[in-house]
């Protein structure tokens, strides 16, 4: 099944600390591969290979900018990953949300 | 499409709860009643969209939503009922289902839920506990990006 081999690649991507220390940074904004070694005290060649895994992940891509390689996050791939993890979390706010101001409006008017 | 057997360790188990101001009773026949539920389900809903519900209570049973802005744009959550315990005086009510849910792209999976509805000090926790996410990295990781505004709505909620 091509969709379980996306999303195991995108475990895989995501099950590091480092890698999702990533995502967080590039969720604010693109940054260089040296940008992103910085406060990992990381070498440059250590930090392609995590970027690298990300890309072929979907997660993020990558274009030569000048000298550097730019960083962005891949949000397609991001936004699929979301649409079934958060697609619950959302439904349930949904859920507790709609039942809170229907109890709410219910006990307003009185009954 | 069946659960993962690996579900039992190193998942994600998705946990919401919230105190409604009503009996366990109501709660429940407000959560599981297909009219009521439509009545819920979009009454925050600014712009009017699609919802359809569909229950059928009882053990093997399906409860079915259909929501989205357009035609095109639909997601889906059918829920198969496996144990279903109304709320009584001295007991809190429980609601064991297997959910599979699908997004307007095609995706889909399959997880198990537990929801209780539990007596409190000024009315019901409802409480939602979701199991057969395929990763705890992959939690974490939303948890620390996706859900902080969720957190800040719950918040918001408790200090109101």
């Amino acid at each position: 099944m091509v969709q379980q081999e996306v999303l195991d690649r995108l475990y895989s991507a995501l099950a590091d600390s480092t890698r999702r220390d990533i995502l967080v940074r590039l969720g604010q904004g693109p940054a260089t591969i040296g940008e992103l070694a910085d406060p990992h005290q990381m070498s440059l060649t250590g930090m392609k290979k995590h970027v690298q895994v990300l890309e072929d992940a979907g997660l993020v891509s990558t274009e030569k900018v000048g000298r550097a390689r730019q960083c962005r996050l891949g949000a397609e791939r991001l936004d699929d990953a979301m649409a079934w993890i958060t697609f619950y979390q959302r439904l349930w706010e949904r859920r507790l949300d709609g039942l809170d101001a229907y109890f709410t409006l219910e006990r307003g008017t009185g009954e | 499409m069946t659960t993962s057997p690996a579900t039992d360790e190193g998942t994600i188990e998705l946990r919401l709860s919230r105190v409604l101001p009503a009996t366990p009773e109501a709660v429940f026949d407000a959560y599981t009643d297909a009219e009521k539920q439509k009545i819920w389900f979009s009454i925050l809903d600014e712009t009017p969209g699609i919802v359809e519900i569909e229950v059928d209570l009882r053990v093997g049973g399906t409860q079915t939503a259909v929501w989205g802005r357009d035609r095109d744009s639909l997601f889906r959550e059918t829920q198969t009922f496996r144990v279903i315990e109304p709320p009584t005086a001295d007991r809190p009510g429980r609601l064991v289902t297997e959910s599979s849910g699908s997004s307007p792209d095609g995706m889909t999976m399959t997880t198990d839920i537990v929801v209780t509805f539990e007596a409190v000090d000024g009315g019901t926790l409802m409480t939602v506990v979701q199991k057969g996410f395929p990763s705890v990295e992959v939690r974490d990781f939303f948890a620390s990006m996706a859900w902080v505004g969720a957190l800040d709505r719950i918040e918001a909620y408790l200090t109101r």
